[in-house]
């Protein structure tokens, strides 16, 4: 599904990510965790494509095909989603309109015919309520004004009805109390498949507790210093980034 | 031509005009006429040492010699051009003028409410209500166009609701500028006489279907008595190549009511000023603007609000996006004078740059005398958001449709705020329609 190679990303004069090498499988789910500035939202970000990032080296291969060389209309028409650490507030574009603009580009791109109005609405109201959340916020402008649980719900929404191949979640579990954490996970989970993968991107072990990983990486210094299991997310809990940090020290000055 | 040679040739050719032109005018008329022409000659045009007129510029104006005498007939139907447009012209009053000139054959009136005056200004010239208020004139003092209309007016709309009277459709008057030969100048003026608690919709609408450079000069004044209400648009939808440049005044008794809403979005130079006096208290206005500009265009706006009286309220809001190497002006002043105690005024103006080469002016202006207001006013201009526009796209929308998305986001809110279905259909269609033309594709 996902093969990163060697990938060496740039920001600005400083260098990001030293090398990056990941293979996330069909329907894997997949966990990147690492402290603050380990550089887990900025490989996010380039795999979603956002501008302002240097890839200097390496390459992403989605389904075969060169990820790096698509606009990010295209990665999002192909299958890729990324909810956003901070989703964007809008105001004045209408979130229904909004949802249905992007579900019918996609459609588009796939060859299938555009959804109707009422079809779409009849869609996304049957999405909206495994997340719990309120028919109003169909005729909000797109998270404006929303609480930050609204926000994250909004964008399991959106991707519940674009239905990703590939779901990479920059930090979704960010500023969410625990009943909204398991709202978002369950919404997570019911999307599980063996056609999807996710990539997970979290500070903190407690989302795995809820979406439990098939492999958790550990990201320092812009490099992957170790992967496991899940358990591995469990040991990190208990000592620290501190110990991935000497791990990752040693890595950068091996030849 | 330069400013001082445009002034000489708007000046003489006063007298071929009058010989064939004004034979029928009456003599109170032609006073007028001949003050503001003699006006005029003394300060012609304004220059950019003008402090309302330093972001204009005037220079394409002069370069072309435009003809009085343009056609009065249109070889157009205009209703079924507006019908294409999205207005539904059978549920409205339409009034059209050509060139300046009413053209009854293309006209369709039919208000249900008898007491209720809609008509060719030219034509009434002997009504009572028309003739006291016709002088009480705008001072021409700085007002060098007002000052060339009262000089050189052909007709215009003479709206008159009695008291306690309401027009029951809305009044949609088409200025219609057709040129078969030369570039033509005309000059309109209106005058809208609400008396007590009478209430009106109108629309102002200036059109040109051709693409020859031309000028249109208007002058709207409207007088709003005790409790009246007037709901008032233009729409600026010249050609491409047209000159337009437009005064309304108004001036309000207690408690009376106007809102107006400026849409501008055709003509190369395009400036409309709207100016209301709240004379007595508890009046109150409600200012709405939306510019869309791009090329070359220059689209100006002025407005000027006059708190002469306690207790009244005015509530602006102007837009504008500017493309291209277009330019978008706003200049708005509220004066609160000292009596004008309990003013309640706020002003807002946003505007979005789409390119590095348009220029925005804002130039808002609060002054006030009194001590007890509440007065609020802010500006802005920006770009597009770029964050924006990459959830927009990281969602699967292309990067033009996300730029056309932000935009009508922006945009559109002034559109929204119009209540009438009838009016508003067509400027989200306008609206739109601008953004695919600029943008490419369909949203």
């Amino acid at each position: 599904m996902l093969v990163i190679k060697g990938l060496k990303v740039r920001v600005e004069e400083k260098q990001i990510l030293n090398g990056i090498d990941l293979t996330v499988g069909k329907g894997e789910v997949h966990a990147i965790m690492g402290p603050n500035g380990s550089g887990k939202s900025t490989l996010a970000h380039v795999l979603a494509g956002r501008e302002g990032y240097e890839v200097t080296d390496g390459e992403v291969l989605f389904e075969g095909r060169d990820l790096l060389s698509l606009a990010p209309e295209e990665r999002a028409r192909a299958g890729v989603f990324l909810a956003f650490q901070y989703p964007v507030e809008i105001p004045g574009v209408n979130n229904t309109y909004f949802l249905k603009a992007a579900l019918n580009a996609l459609r588009k791109a796939r060859g299938q015919e555009e959804l109707d109005a009422m079809d779409f609405l009849e869609l996304v109201k049957a999405k909206l309520q495994p997340l719990k959340m309120d028919e109003s916020m169909l005729q909000r402008s797109v998270n404006e004004g929303f609480s930050g649980g609204e926000k994250k719900k909004n964008e399991v929404l959106q991707m519940a009805v674009l239905e990703p191949r590939l779901a990479i979640l920059d930090e979704t579990d960010s500023g969410l109390d625990i009943d909204a954490l398991k709202v978002v996970a369950d919404g997570v989970n019911a999307l599980r498949d063996k056609d999807r993968s996710f990539l997970l991107v979290t500070h903190y072990q407690r989302l795995l507790d809820y979406i439990v990983p098939d492999k958790v990486h550990v990201l320092a210094r812009g490099r992957i210093v170790k992967s496991g299991g899940k358990e591995l997310a469990k040991e990190l809990e208990k000592m620290g980034y501190g110990w991935t940090d000497g791990a990752g020290k040693k890595e950068v000055t091996a030849p | 031509m330069n400013a001082l040679e445009a002034k000489n040739t708007y000046f003489s050719q006063f007298s071929d005009w009058e010989k064939t032109a004004l034979t029928k005018d009456p003599f109170w008329i032609r006073e007028t006429r001949e003050k503001a022409l003699a006006y005029f000659q003394e300060t012609g045009f304004p220059t950019s040492r003008d402090e309302t007129w330093k972001y204009t510029n005037l220079d394409p104006l002069f370069q072309i010699p435009f003809a009085l005498n343009g056609d009065r007939i249109s070889k157009e139907a205009v209703l079924p051009e507006l019908n294409s447009l999205g207005f539904e012209t059978a549920k409205a009053n339409v009034m059209v003028f050509v060139n300046g000139h009413f053209s009854k054959a293309l006209s369709g009136v039919s208000e249900p409410s008898p007491k209720v005056k809609i008509r060719s200004l030219i034509e009434s010239l002997s009504d009572g209500p028309l003739k006291k208020h016709f002088s009480h004139i705008l001072p021409f003092e700085n007002r060098p166009f007002v000052a060339l209309n009262y000089a050189y007016f052909t007709d215009g709309l003479f709206l008159h609701v009695p008291a306690g009277e309401r027009l029951e459709k809305p009044l949609h008057v088409v200025y219609v500028s057709t040129n078969s030969g030369q570039p033509t100048q005309s000059h309109v003026r209106n005058l809208l006489l609400m008396e007590e608690d009478a209430r009106a919709s109108v629309i102002e609408h200036y059109w040109g279907n051709n693409l020859k450079p031309y000028f249109t000069n208007t002058v709207t004044k409207v007088s709003l008595d005790k409790g009246a209400v007037l709901d008032h648009a233009k729409i600026q939808q010249e050609s491409p190549l047209s000159f337009h440049i437009g005064t309304l005044a108004a001036r309000q008794n207690e408690g009376s009511r106007l809102v107006s809403r400026v849409f501008s979005i055709g003509g190369a130079l395009g400036r409309s000023e709207v100016e209301t006096v709240l004379v007595e208290r508890k009046a109150e206005c409600v200012l709405d603007g939306l510019y869309l500009a791009r090329g070359h265009q220059q689209l100006d706006h002025r407005t000027f609000i006059d708190h002469l009286s306690p207790s009244c309220v005015s509530e602006e809001t102007y837009k504008g996006v500017a493309d291209g190497e277009s330019v978008g002006i706003f200049d708005g002043r509220i004066l609160v004078r000292e009596n004008a105690q309990k003013t309640d005024a706020r002003q807002s103006n946003k505007n979005l740059e789409l390119s590095n080469k348009a220029r925005i002016y804002s130039k808002p202006q609060l002054q006030i005398y009194a001590n007890d207001v509440k007065c609020t006013h802010g500006s802005a201009t920006g770009q597009l958001d770029e964050e924006a526009l990459f959830y927009l796209q990281s969602r699967g929308l292309g990067r033009e449709e996300a730029k056309r998305t932000l935009v009508y986001a922006f945009a559109g809110e002034m559109v929204e705020r119009v209540a009438d279905g009838y009016l508003k259909a067509p400027l989200q269609t306008m609206v739109k329609k601008w953004m695919e033309e600029k943008m490419g594709g369909k949203p």
